[in-house]
């Protein structure tokens, strides 16, 4: 219980809400890390799944490779990348996207798999065309799936994010390995609990985000039926 | 019928596999008998390696059963290993002990011998002994690039006071707390640098980032083999910053039976600065084996005939 306590008066501490290895720093640098590896990733992922669960081929071989990603330890793709590349943030980008690929590639695929065939005729039948037809139609129905892919990528590299700071990189797993570097165990398990809050404040987030791209009427479907008429105010 | 034939399987492999374990456990039987188990551990950087090498080699030789548990970490986690029994021995090296095992009570000096005698005074009722410390050195220093050294007409570490502001300081995570690293160069020498990169002590994230220009003044090690090659230079230590750090074994009392102190003073005795110089040289520079480098340095200077 001692050690708990000691964990908190840290976080009390001043001194560590301030300059280059302060709090604020630290968790910037951190989520700017994991922002840009989730966006490379993202842009990676998403049209790839998205397109191919439109068209529904390819999808076993895309889940295949991206899946291959998964299985490539991203300590492993850290060293490697460090080897050929040195210094800086291209090693920990490499080994997060590896990482946050594949279940936005499965989710994406599936997603666009699983829209109604009645409801991809319609908008046929109603003069869509192809483009419009993804956009406009299939994608919407689409997002929370997509988005349950983003969220589960964004957890996983917010808390492996912390590798980074095994090459010298900063964000805070600084806190962990310098914590366990100087054996001052507080330290790490203060850089612990700030991973898991931000872990966890990006799930909450992204489910926010969520919320707001869902269409209307799919929300309203999933809704009570007293809930649903209430809201059909304009014609 | 079934169990039958699985329990015939048992049998079967439970008989290869006390055929295999008594074949195991016969083989070091064929040499002299053990004298008893030594454990040696090591810091994390390749010399300690090699020194644990050539120690264990040594008692090896003269019969001991002699495991290695290597590139452990730093002091914080070796020492912490010795106290508990998990290793027995570990190349130490007289001022960085000294500080360690006294708590920064800043009494290293010049004098190894001095030093060492410090170091058993704080030793003895944890129930560890430091044997003779050896000629051969290897001290922390600081080394800047070339480029850096030429732009700023760098010799020693004074020099640095003034443009410490525009330059990045690498070292390992525990510098900041050190007394000889970042605290010291900014009481002794008034070096204030730009910033600190927490990388590791002269190890593969130093020379990357040397490499890429993240930092321009970084810790080495004095008798560092490649750092020329590396293009870098080490500044003299005018104000005396760092301490006398020779080789010595320490080691817990159970196992400093007046055999195994023998044998490791005499190594101890005919290991020079050069030749750790020359050692690092095989491992960093042509990339062999530190047991392989212990065992040729070890027959080269006849410890084996």
């Amino acid at each position: 219980m001692r050690f708990f306590g000691e964990v908190w008066r840290w976080f009390g501490d001043p001194t560590h809400w301030q300059g280059p290895d302060g709090i604020p720093t630290r968790i910037a640098e951190h989520i700017h890390l994991s922002a840009e590896s989730l966006a490379v990733a993202a842009v990676i992922a998403l049209p790839a799944g998205i397109v191919l669960g439109h068209y529904g081929r390819f999808g076993g071989l895309a889940i295949n490779i991206s899946n291959a990603g998964r299985a490539l330890p991203s300590f492993g793709i850290l060293v490697v990348a460090f080897q050929v590349f040195g210094l800086g943030d291209l090693p920990v980008v490499l080994a997060l996207v590896a990482l946050a690929v594949p279940p936005m590639v499965t989710n994406s695929y599936v997603a666009l798999r699983e829209v109604d065939a009645d409801i991809r005729e319609a908008a046929r039948g109603m003069g869509y065309r192809e483009l419009a037809q993804v956009l406009r139609v299939e994608l919407p129905l689409a997002v929370p799936l997509i988005m349950g892919g983003v969220r589960t990528s964004a957890v996983q590299v917010v808390a492996t994010a912390t590798l980074g700071a095994a090459i010298a990189g900063g964000g805070l797993g600084r806190y962990i390995i310098d914590g366990i570097a100087t054996q001052d165990y507080v330290k790490t398990a203060a850089g612990a609990v700030l991973v898991a809050l931000l872990a966890f404040a990006t799930e909450v987030g992204l489910a926010g985000v969520q919320r707001l791209l869902v269409p209307r009427g799919l929300r309203l479907l999933n809704a009570p039926a007293a809930a649903r008429t209430t809201t059909f105010k304009v014609a | 019928m079934n169990t039958r034939r699985a329990s015939l399987w048992l049998v079967g492999a439970l008989a290869a596999i006390s055929v295999i374990a008594a074949a195991c456990g016969s083989a070091p039987g064929v040499g002299p008998t053990t004298k008893g188990k030594i454990t040696v551990g090591g810091f994390k950087f390749p010399e300690s390696s090699i020194l644990a090498q050539i120690y264990g080699q040594a008692l090896a030789h003269a019969g001991y059963d002699v495991t290695y548990k290597l590139n452990i970490g730093q002091r914080e986690i070796v020492a912490p290993a010795l106290k508990n029994g998990d290793i027995d021995l570990y190349a130490g090296y007289t001022a960085s002990d000294l500080e360690f095992w006294n708590n920064k009570a800043k009494e290293a000096s010049g004098d190894p011998v001095a030093e060492t005698a410090k170091l058993n005074s704080h030793l003895d009722s944890q129930g560890l002994v430091a044997l003779d410390p050896s000629k051969a050195q290897d001290q922390n220093a600081f080394a800047v690039t070339k480029a850096i050294q030429q732009q700023y007409n760098l010799t020693k570490m004074s020099d640095l006071a003034p443009i410490g502001d525009k330059l990045v300081l690498g070292a390992g995570s525990e510098c900041p707390t050190r007394p000889f690293c970042l605290p010291g160069l900014q009481q002794t020498y008034g070096i204030h640098f730009k910033a600190f990169k927490a990388l590791d002590t002269d190890g593969p994230l130093t020379r990357a980032a040397f490499k890429n220009g993240t930092i321009q003044v970084g810790l080495v090690f004095s008798a560092d083999a490649d750092l020329d090659s590396l293009g870098l230079v080490v500044l003299d230590d005018d104000k005396h910053l760092q301490n006398a750090d020779n080789v010595v074994p320490v080691l817990r009392k159970q196992v400093a039976s007046d055999d195994v102190k023998a044998i490791l003073n005499k190594v101890s005795a005919g290991l020079s600065t050069a030749d750790l110089v020359a050692l690092n040289a095989k491992v960093s520079l042509d990339h062999q084996d530190p047991d392989a480098v212990a065992k040729a340095y070890l027959e080269s200077h006849n410890y084996f005939s």
